[in-house]
């Protein structure tokens, strides 16, 4: 079986078996072709060509990109498919069972699984308590996969609500967690709930409610956020001088601008990424974990847009300076960690101010004792 | 040379003082913890310091509330006491400086007695004013709205957000810190160290001259009337 991974930089590392991957789609292909030229008037999958790239998938996504030619199980967005890269692979690598006679002949079971390609996620989070209670599919819609930059962390957490009732949650974090709700909100579930090791701010455009505590942010939708940006470029709502790059100026005129008082950054803690080891890790009981990291470990923030297709698109926030970036955002805080050197100077100089009267007085004082005799 | 003795503070006060002294030291260390998590461990765990400065803090307000409630309704002398008047800051103020950085070290008499309607010398009523309408106010309201950010999240957006209310937490509990220093220091300028310490804890000053004795009983009776 053929066993692709996903390497950091993005691109595919194949190990083996490519080739005859490629093989079988072929000849799939050419039988898909040859029950075309004997079809009726019937759209057929085998209408339509599977050739390499952009095509791939047409045949299929003909009928199971339409909700009228079939039922709302089988159905796959297009635009969200297309987007993942199990698309690029194409359909018939994952569902090997289907024929040329489909769709008048259903496919029987599929002799592939995520395990395949994702051999060593697989292995992972089978060793987990979770793996258990939920499969690959329990939280992974194969047809609308993202990578986890792809996704808001709000996103995230509702995958974990999906099972886990934010009530429970709620109550069994209280247990422990001081300010509940406003960490719940603030950070994704598998910062501490998978073993990643380095951290991001996310940040995000967020609805301002009146009601309740922001445990559930709102997020604005790629359609809401286009009538603030007149249409254009959403992240020109931020990045004014368009340099792909966010200056601290320019969330702080964000913030700023009386236009946009029904919105705010909404600041998020993410994991660069997340593994598949679910389960509480001990030192995560530890507060210090996060708000002892000091201000050095987090240099690196990002400013999310949504994307039409649903995803984010990750925009850098001037390197190295995340706490201050924090700051540009008046309602995320992370204590202990986001405290500033100037301030932290300045509170230095106050007491020491105080140390004036006992020192200096003092000093005085002494030598003077035999005037009070 | 005759002495009598005053009763100089009545007890709400001193219950008010050493409960808010306490819980003011109390949050100077643990709130030195909550900032600076790598370098003071002192408490334990972080989240112990933030259990232990949650809970100071609640107990500074109240006796905030006691102090207030008992000089400004009880005994009604808060303005008299608090409130420098006219001679205090034309020539008061300029005395009791030069008392104290000059003329002490040569030995003189300290140009304020205080009497239980007069406690405190120009420069006292002038930091005390400072510390209890300006810096006390401020530390314990912006520290109730960062205790209850969710439920208090659009007072806190109205006020310019959690960064701004930070620094005025920090800015401000810093110098309650310094006060302390100055404040402590002060204190044991009396004619011995501990002269001016004791009756804060037992009410009672020890007084060597006699110009208001006729005050000072009726000013007796009236606090021990009124609790
Ligand atoms: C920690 C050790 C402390 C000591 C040894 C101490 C000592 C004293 C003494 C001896 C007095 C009576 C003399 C006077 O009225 O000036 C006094 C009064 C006073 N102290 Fe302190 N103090 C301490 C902490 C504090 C703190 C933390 C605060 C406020 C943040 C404070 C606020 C005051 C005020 C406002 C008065 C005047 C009380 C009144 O009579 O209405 N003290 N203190």
């Amino acid at each position: 079986m053929s066993r692709t991974y996903l390497n950091l930089k993005g691109g595919f590392a194949v190990k083996h078996g490519y080739r005859s991957l490629l093989t079988k789609q072929s000849i799939v292909m050419v039988l898909f072709s040859v029950s075309c030229i004997a079809a009726g008037d019937q759209a057929r999958a085998a209408d339509y060509s599977f050739g390499d790239g952009t095509g791939k998938n047409e045949a299929c996504i003909a009928c199971h990109g339409n909700q009228t030619k079939v039922i709302s199980q089988n159905y796959i967005d297009p635009k969200k498919f297309g987007h993942t890269t199990h698309a690029k692979f194409g359909c018939t690598t994952c569902h090997d069972t289907i024929t040329s006679d489909h769709p008048a002949v259903k496919p029987g079971a599929r002799t592939t699984s995520c395990g395949d390609c994702h051999g060593d996620t697989v292995s992972q989070y089978s060793a987990s308590i979770h793996a258990k209670n939920a499969p690959c599919s329990g939280c992974h819609n194969p047809h609308r996969v993202n990578s986890s930059r792809e996704i808001a962390a709000t996103e995230m957490n509702k995958q974990c609500a999906a099972c886990h009732s934010n009530i429970k949650i709620t109550a069994s974090h209280a247990k422990w967690l001081p300010q509940t709700e406003l960490h719940l909100g603030a950070i994704a579930c598998v910062t501490c709930h998978s073993k990643a090791e380095n951290y991001v701010i996310s940040i995000y455009i967020a609805k301002r409610e009146s009601t309740g505590p922001d445990t559930k942010p709102t997020l604005l939708t790629y359609e809401e956020l286009l009538k603030y940006s007149n249409g254009d470029n959403l992240q020109y709502l931020i990045d004014k001088n368009r340099d792909n790059y966010i200056s601290l100026d320019e969330l702080r005129k964000f913030n700023r601008d009386p236009s946009n008082k029904n919105i705010y950054l909404k600041a998020m803690m993410t994991p660069v990424k997340p593994t598949h080891s679910f389960q509480t890790f001990d030192n995560r009981w530890d507060c210090t974990f996060c708000h002892g990291s000091g201000p050095e470990i987090m240099q690196t923030s990002f400013l999310s847009f949504p994307e039409q297709n649903g995803t984010f698109r990750q925009v850098a926030i001037e390197k190295g300076a995340s706490m201050d970036a924090l700051r540009a955002i008046p309602n995320f805080y992370l204590m202990g960690s986001t405290r500033n050197g100037v301030l932290n100077g300045i509170g230095l100089l106050i007491i020491a101010g105080g140390m004036v009267m006992p020192v200096g007085h003092g000093f005085l004082r002494f030598l003077t004792r035999k005037n009070r005799k | 040379m005759s002495s009598k003795m005053v009763y100089l503070q009545p007890i709400a006060v001193r219950i008010w003082h050493w409960l808010n002294a306490l819980g003011i030291v109390t949050l100077c260390i643990s709130g030195a913890q909550i900032r600076f998590p790598e370098y003071v461990t002192i408490l334990g765990s972080y989240r112990s310091a933030i259990m232990l400065h949650n809970t100071a803090g609640i107990v500074v307000a109240l006796s905030f509330s006691i102090w207030f409630f008992y000089y400004k309704i009880v005994a009604n002398t808060l303005d008299d006491i608090y409130i420098p008047k006219g001679s205090d800051l034309t020539t008061g103020l300029f005395r009791q400086v030069v008392f104290y950085f000059f003329s002490y070290f040569f030995g003189a008499p300290n140009p304020h007695h205080a009497t239980p309607e007069n406690k405190f010398n120009p420069l006292q009523k002038s930091a005390y004013l400072a510390i209890m309408f300006v810096l006390m106010p401020f530390v314990s309201l912006t520290g109730i709205l960062l205790m209850n950010m969710g439920p208090m999240r659009e007072i806190v957006m109205l006020v310019g957000g959690l960064t701004l209310l930070d620094t005025i937490h920090f800015l401000t509990a810093c110098s309650l810190c310094a006060f302390i220093f100055t404040h402590v220091y002060l204190a044991t300028l009396g004619s011995t160290p501990m002269a001016y310490i004791k009756p804060m804890w037992t009410g009672w000053e020890k007084v060597e001259n006699h110009h208001d004795a006729e005050n000072s009983l009726v000013d007796r009776s009236q606090a021990e009337h009124s609790h």
